[in-house]
């Protein structure tokens, strides 16, 4: 580490070089400027994205400039290229909004595009100063009885990088596969995409191991060691993945699930490595719940083996009203409201006898569990449309109240 | 203005001054820093070890350089030779090329002709020390010195001591031993396939060629030969042909063969593999009294352009340090696999066996000298005398036939 410290510092030997001084100053002055016209708006009606592409053919122009007095411009000219990719690759942004939605394109381009363009920028200015094969080769240190080069090191930490982000496409691709082939359910797609990324990831990182020649019974040792010291030290964090391994692998939890938490229905959106993601349709809240809850606690699902869920509502009517047509009624309306399933028929049941009405529920199946609140709303309002059409009154509790007289007072006798 | 903004004017701000101050510092207060791009050969690796190696060499240098000029860092940088030019090309249009280059010869040559480098300020009294055919392997056609010769990398030959237990003496030896299932490995690069032609009396055809003189009979006919004999050699089944050192010393180092020619600088990583096993002898000569004729490289230290005034003379004062009597000593004793250029240091031979075989290659080579001159000196491309030969071992082409190829090739260019 110390050699890779002292090289980086050797470069700075090249600021004793008018010339390289000189590209530098440009380069920073220009990009200083334009950053100043923008944030001023110097030049009026010039749409602000303009201005980079001003400052790049400014620094194009010192570039002309020095070649034309024979002066050295490559490192200016190297800087004008990179800023100007570094711009493209916001219009490539907009290009690309066209095909992606929002948050894939914002995920593609802060994860993968912008830093693979920042590290091949950071090579090619390196390579200016030094050359990459000997940098490639200057040991940082040993692991686990390996000696690590900057090329290793390098190498390993970017493919880490790039399995960890890289690994999400074509996961999907292939549980979007499985699904197609095997006929799966749609959570069933998303846990096989969970489990390919981990797998996936877990190949990775042993590829790289592998890769760097680590001696298997030191990494062994090493993971014995840290076996006790998860037990004691991140007892939380380890249950909670392991927690999350065997709830997708025995499918009870999975993303597209819907589950009751404290008597409202939570979809499962994401089954991270150590929380759950939830969204809770009554506000729009996400809630996060760490895995082993689910592990250790019991959960209500609508639908761990179909999607239905079966509704009710409930309703009073006068006692005056026939039964069997409040009944009939009340089914025949059911059936009639958007997103209440003809099959399981709707039926209509008279429960109790009231105070003042006779109490009736009506039960029918919807498709979407999340969709509950919203259809009760529908088939109540339906109820009272066709019980106002039918003239069905629905009663309500009258108090009737009558002023009593208190006892005349017995005027006081006096006393003997 | 935000918080974050001005922020970042003062690094800005911070950055300019730093920058400003290293410009205007005279060196007296902060340490000279020499930048070296050490080219590495094609027959090497660029390695961690090879990395090491080069440091500790020139560390040790350096330790008595800075008793002279305390004030004194070299950054050492390791190029692969094939791309060297290409990477100083680069860096020249930035203004970043090193102070100094070691490179070989002919690269030497090529940086010198792409304006690269700056002609080395000829000194005679300097100059005194070179032998005029060293010198003349780095000069070229303008008389201008590419750089200043260092070292010398010789040629000679490596076999394992568990297969083969004495080393060939002469060609018919080589091809008695590959005969008796003794494996042997060539290369088709020119420069290490050269030694063949000495071995086979063609050199003086060869050195005629490339000095533009016409073939007489009897150089052609011994051309001919040689080229027969390579063609031979290919047909023999324990006589194997590769298409590179490198490639060559892979098998070696498998033990798949008993017998390769290999690079003085080559030796030490093929003694850690194969500890006393190995042994080193110079290459074979033929019969007739033919010698054998290793292109041995010579390593030239060589001016980077635009240095900075302070730069350029560290870079000068360092230069003339190497080639001083003590210094090539150090190098030559430290290192045991190059030899001193400087023609006043004597090489104890008698005091190490890898020595006198170095010193013998050098002597060898001479018979050389001018031909690698030439070939330095914009000659043709190696890689087409290498596809023809490449294409002679293969038996693509007929000796006769190859011949005229390469008289054409290695004719002065009119």
């Amino acid at each position: 580490m110390n050699e890779l410290f002292l090289e980086v510092v050797g470069w700075l030997g090249f600021l004793e070089r008018p010339a390289v001084l000189l590209q530098l100053v440009m380069s920073l002055a220009v990009l200083v400027l334009s950053r100043q016209a923008r944030q001023r708006r110097w030049l009026g009606r010039l749409p602000t994205l303009a201005y980079p592409h001003l400052g790049q053919a400014l620094l194009a122009l010192v570039c002309v400039v020095l070649a034309a007095c024979n002066q050295p411009y490559g490192l200016a000219e190297l800087l004008t290229g990179l800023w100007f990719g570094w711009s493209c690759l916001g219009l490539l942004q907009r290009l690309l909004r066209r095909w992606l939605p929002n948050e894939e394109l914002h995920r593609l381009d802060t994860r993968l595009l912008r830093p693979l363009y920042l590290l091949m920028a950071a090579l090619l200015v390196i390579s200016e100063f030094e050359s990459l094969r000997d940098l490639a080769v200057i040991p940082l240190g040993q692991l686990f009885g390996v000696t690590v080069t900057t090329e290793q090191a390098f190498q390993a930490l970017l493919v880490i990088y790039l399995v960890l982000v890289g690994c999400g496409p074509p996961a999907a691709g292939v549980a979007w596969l499985l699904q197609r082939t095997l006929g799966m359910s749609e959570g069933s797609r998303k846990a096989s995409e969970l489990m390919l990324r981990y797998t996936v990831v877990g190949l990775g990182l042993v590829g790289v191991a592998v890769y760097l020649g680590l001696n298997t019974t030191a990494v062994i040792a090493v993971a014995g060691g840290l076996s006790v010291g998860l037990g004691f030290g991140i007892k939380e964090v380890f249950s909670n993945f392991v927690s999350g391994l065997w709830l997708l692998v025995e499918g009870s939890v999975r993303p597209g699930e819907v589950l009751m938490l404290d008597g409202d229905p939570c979809e499962v959106r994401q089954l991270g490595l150590r929380a759950t993601l939830l969204w809770r349709d009554r506000d729009n809240a996400e809630l996060l719940i760490p895995n082993q809850t689910f592990f250790t606690q019991a959960a209500t699902s609508f639908t761990a083996s179909d999607r239905m869920r079966r509704s009710q509502v409930n309703v009073g009517a006068a006692y005056h009203h026939d039964p069997a047509i409040v009944i009939e009624l009340l089914e025949a309306t059911a059936r009639g409201v958007a997103g209440v399933l003809p099959e399981p028929p709707p039926k209509a049941f008279l429960v109790s006898y009231g105070d003042f009405a006779i109490d009736y529920a009506l039960r029918f199946w919807i498709a979407n569990p999340m969709e509950n609140g919203g259809i009760c709303s529908m088939v109540n309002q339906a109820i009272w449309h066709a019980f106002k059409r039918h003239q069905i009154e629905i009663p309500f509790p009258q108090q009737v109240q009558y002023e009593l007289p208190w006892p005349a007072q017995e005027p006081e006798t006096g006393r003997d | 203005m935000t918080a974050a903004s001005l922020h970042v004017r003062r690094l800005i701000l911070a950055l300019l001054a730093s920058a400003a101050l290293a410009g205007c510092s005279n060196g007296r207060q902060t340490p000279t820093l020499l930048t070296l791009a050490i080219g590495i050969d094609p027959d090497q690796r660029v390695d961690t070890e090879q990395r090491q190696n080069f440091k500790e060499r020139i560390e040790t240098l350096l330790t008595e350089f800075r008793q002279l000029y305390p004030n004194t860092r070299v950054d050492v940088g390791l190029y692969p030779e094939e791309t060297l030019i290409s990477a100083i090309q680069r860096r020249s249009r930035s203004g970043l090329q090193p102070d100094l280059l070691l490179v070989s010869g002919y690269t030497a040559q090529k940086l010198l002709e792409d304006g690269l480098v700056d002609p080395y300020p000829a000194n005679p009294a300097l100059l005194h020390n070179f032998e005029p055919a060293t010198l003349n392997r780095v000069r070229n056609a303008k008389e201008q010195l590419a750089g200043l010769p260092v070292l010398l990398q010789t040629e000679i030959s490596c076999f394992d001591r568990r297969r083969m237990p004495r080393p060939p003496r002469n060609l018919e030896a080589l091809a008695a031993a590959s005969a008796s299932s003794q494996t042997v490995g060539l290369t088709v690069e020119p420069s290490n396939l050269f030694w063949t032609a000495g071995s086979l009396g063609a050199v003086p055809a060869l050195t005629q060629i490339v000095t533009g003189q016409k073939l007489g009979a009897a150089e052609r006919s011994a051309l001919v030969g040689w080229l027969r004999w390579l063609q031979q050699a290919s047909g023999q089944q324990d006589i194997n042909f590769f298409p590179n050192q490198i490639a060559a010393d892979n098998e070696f180092r498998a033990g798949r063969l008993s017998w390769i020619p290999c690079r003085s600088i080559n030796v030490p990583p093929l003694r850690k593999k194969f500890g006393n096993n190995l042994g080193i002898a110079p290459l074979p000569n033929g019969a007739n009294g033919f010698i054998a004729s290793p292109i041995n490289k010579v390593r030239v230290l060589a001016l980077g352009r635009r240095s900075s005034a302070i730069g350029r003379q560290r870079a000068l004062s360092f230069v003339q340090f190497v080639v001083n009597p003590l210094s090539q000593r150090t190098l030559t004793m430290g290192s045991q696999t190059v030899l001193p250029v400087n023609r006043f240091v004597t090489v104890p031979v008698k005091s190490s066996q890898v020595l006198e075989t170095m010193a013998t290659a050098a002597q060898q080579g001479h018979q050389a000298d001018e031909l690698a001159a030439r070939l330095n000196r914009g000659g043709p491309s190696r890689g087409r005398i290498q596809t023809l030969l490449t294409e002679l071992v293969f038996g693509e082409t007929n000796p006769e036939v190859a011949a005229d190829q390469l008289v054409r090739l290695l004719e002065p260019r009119r």
